[in-house]
């Protein structure tokens, strides 16, 4: 009685709307049983991949009986409260939203479950979740820690956290602009050089958006052309090499990014960035698939169905950036088993395209190949074919990369940007400084 | 009959405990953790004690002394150019003016507004694209500024914001003091022949110097305090040009993790502050008349 009524539930209402599928939860009650008039209290930022999710909670509840809090913060002051209560004994999250950064962190400092013993208790496991449907490069970059360089996919490795709100980098462009300058989309790094300042003249408008402002937001922009253009931050042996001919590459380019595109680059954070792009200012926009949701919605673009999307531009390699926001249990959650309920149902098949419909990012090669999200989403053909390239070693994801990013490579970065210092200059600077941070994190020997 | 001289210690005593403890413990805290290397998330436990070598990194870090030469800079514009604009306005409005509490309304306005709101609405109004101030500029033919993209103005673009939010701290103080100035002495001046601009800077100012001593200190103590209009109007870039003091810390403290670093350079800080502290109360001590 009590399935049958779950079963007429799930077939209207907001499920029905977000198109949830129903054998899921025909045989759940009895997992989730156990945890009706549990709270799951959950750690989110501001982005619209959360703001999408929210929306499908009230369904959880319905469905398991497990209510779910809420705690949205900004994203860069989620890290200091998410530390903070998970030092405690006994914490207020048990269900936290992380940047891919600090996965390293969170394991080090023993503050996150690994997953695998839920995945194997029966009692819990979802046996239609078909784990090997959700993107294998997502999976290595969000969730897996332990493994070569503590980071990557392989011997060691284990399952900490699994993506939720994941992305790689796609080059969207305006196909009306391109059209009438009889411009072609570049494939490669060598295109994309001259076409910036062409475009730029041409279009009369930014060529592409970039980040720029000090910290991380430069230095994501940086690493973005970094890596196709075959750099790295590290040698296999931890050394310092971003200031090679290859840093300095990559560094002159997003210098010319930022003269060639929208006023006030080196100011712009992600927002901005967005914003620019879909508000007419520029004419390519090269960063996270998270932009699929927004270039669409009137009620933020004013682009919608000017946009087409190619892969990330070849330099030496085909390779695009790997990361985003994953889900993972706090050691200290008070309710653990219900918040892997959760973070299960969340990324679940039927779950993966009911937040998409509704602006979200996929984690699921299922729901990139499903006709009708195809139909809504064009752009998921894009993004398969980018999921190839993508890196999950495109940024070296240790302990310390926080410090790196923001206070060293960061300040260069904008330096740099800003024309204060010459590339070359500006990154020779800061190799002491990161060869310090890195023999204090014991990577170096001193 | 004489009140024993105990007697007003016992009065006083629980809410001094009360006081000393609430100051001196956060302060003997953070200078016990300069001494150690601890990261957040971890249990104390595990810190280890690494004696004066985080107030030694501390001295010699480049990027400490940068950030206390912007920190002075800005600190000194700020306070400045608030207490120029919060008296010259406090005097403008003391009489009667029509509307007069409508424009005391809106001038403490920014006051009330949380800080992170502050540097949202600046930042949207510094946009290059979208941002008023361009729009402004564009009416007179100006192209538009990356005003937080460049070092000089991202810099003025944090004073101004910081002008615009607490001008109105000096000038509700300063309405307070100038009204509880006492007529019989301005009338009296007036008699004797003295035109506006003596009876303000000879007799009005000079009566009200106390609350404007103990206005600068609050001011130049907050203003060393300031971290998230600057946090989110420009990070502390381009490069560190807009990096203070606390926002410094910040970093240290949460993004390096490294709370010992943190707690070393906090100490600094407050060396500062306490000492452009007491050269601002030896200019005008508004407690001397209370000594015995």
């Amino acid at each position: 009685m009590k399935r049958r009524t779950l079963i007429q539930t799930a077939g209207g209402g907001a499920l029905g709307l977000l198109g949830a599928g129903l054998p899921l939860f025909g045989y759940a009650q009895d997992r989730f049983a156990k945890y009706k008039g549990q709270t799951v209290v959950l750690s989110i930022p501001a982005h619209p991949h959360y703001d999408a999710m929210v929306k499908l909670l009230p369904e959880f509840t319905k469905q398991t009986g497990i209510k779910v809090e809420v705690d949205k913060l900004a994203m860069a002051r989620m890290k200091d409260k998410q530390l903070l209560e998970m030092a405690k004994p006994s914490g207020d999250y048990d269900l936290i939203c992380y940047v891919v950064m600090w996965k390293g962190e969170y394991v080090k400092k023993n503050l996150i479950r690994e997953l695998d013993p839920f995945f194997k208790n029966a009692a819990l496991a979802d046996p239609n979740y078909d784990f090997k449907d959700v993107v294998p490069r997502y999976v290595e970059n969000m969730g897996l820690v332990g493994g070569p360089k503590g980071y990557l996919a392989g011997p060691g490795a284990k399952l900490y956290g699994m993506p939720y709100g994941a992305e790689t980098s796609v080059l969207a462009y305006r196909r009306d602009i391109f059209a009438k300058h009889n411009l072609k989309a570049p494939d490669n790094y060598t295109e994309f050089e001259k076409l910036l300042p062409i475009l730029k003249d041409k279009a009369g408008i930014g060529a592409l958006t970039s980040r720029g402002q000090a910290g991380h937001q430069c230095v994501h922009a940086w690493l973005l052309h970094l890596n196709p253009l075959g750099g790295k931050v590290f040698d296999d042996k931890w050394n310092p090499i971003f200031n090679n001919e290859t840093g300095v590459k990559a560094l002159n380019f997003l210098k010319l990014v930022s003269d060639t595109g929208p006023v006030g680059i080196p100011g712009y954070g992600q927002g901005e960035m967005i914003t620019s792009f879909l508000q007419g200012q520029a004419a390519m926009y090269l960063d996270s698939s998270l932009i699929f949701g927004q270039v669409n919605d009137p009620s933020k673009s004013k682009i919608a169905g000017q946009v087409s999307y190619v892969v990330h531009p070849k330099g030496v390699r085909h390779s695009s950036q790997s990361g985003g926001l994953g889900l993972a249990i706090p050691k200290n959650a008070k309710n653990a088993d219900a918040a892997f309920l959760l973070m299960q149902w969340l990324t679940s098949k039927e779950q993966d395209k009911a937040v998409c419909r509704i602006g979200g990012v996929p984690s699921r090669n299922s729901t990139m190949m499903d006709q009708d999200m195809v139909r809504q989403y064009p752009e998921y053909i894009t993004l398969r074919q980018q999921l190839e390239y993508s890196d999950p070693d495109w940024r070296p994801i240790i302990a310390e990369w926080d410090e790196i990013n923001i206070q060293a490579l960061g300040v260069a970065v904008s330096e740099a940007l800003t024309g204060k210092k010459k590339a070359k200059e500006a990154l020779d600077g800061i190799v002491p400084k990161v060869t310090d941070i890195m023999k204090r994190g014991g990577y170096l020997k001193g | 009959m004489r009140t024993p001289a105990w007697v007003p210690w016992v009065y006083l005593g629980p809410a001094v405990a009360v006081m000393a403890a609430a100051c001196l413990y956060p302060l003997l805290s953070a200078l016990q953790l300069g001494f150690y290397d601890w990261s957040m998330g971890t249990p104390w436990g595990e810190a280890k004690w690494v004696g004066l070598d985080a107030f030694s990194r501390a001295f010699q870090d480049p990027s400490v002394w940068r950030s206390l030469r912007t920190t002075l800079l800005f600190a000194f514009v700020c306070v400045t150019a608030e207490m120029v604009l919060g008296i010259a306005l406090a005097l403008a409005l003391e009489g009667q003016v029509r509307a007069m509490a409508f424009f005391r309304t809106l001038f403490i306005l920014p006051m009330m507004i949380a800080p992170i709101a502050v540097g949202l609405t600046w930042r949207y109004l510094f946009d290059a694209q979208f941002g008023l101030i361009n729009a402004i500029l564009a009416v007179f033919g100006h192209a538009p500024v990356g005003w937080l993209a460049q070092e000089n103005t991202a810099f003025m673009a944090i004073i101004i914001a910081d002008i615009w939010q607490w001008t109105p701290f000096v000038f509700i103080m300063m309405i307070a003091a100038l009204a509880n100035v006492d007529g019989a002495v301005l009338e009296a001046a007036r008699v004797d022949g003295a035109n506006w601009w003596q009876t303000t800077f000879r007799v009005k100012l000079p009566m009200v110097m106390n609350v404007i001593a103990i206005t600068l200190l609050m001011r130049l103590i907050d203003a060393f305090r300031v971290l998230e209009v600057i946090y989110i109007l420009t990070f502390g870039g381009p490069g560190e040009s807009t990096e203070i003091l606390s926002l410094h810390i910040y970093k240290t403290a949460f993004v390096g993790q490294r709370l010992g670093g943190a707690a070393a350079i906090s100490v600094l800080l407050l060396i500062v502050v306490a000492g452009l502290s007491w050269f601002a109360l030896r200019l005008s001590n508004p407690l001397k008349d209370e000594e015995r």
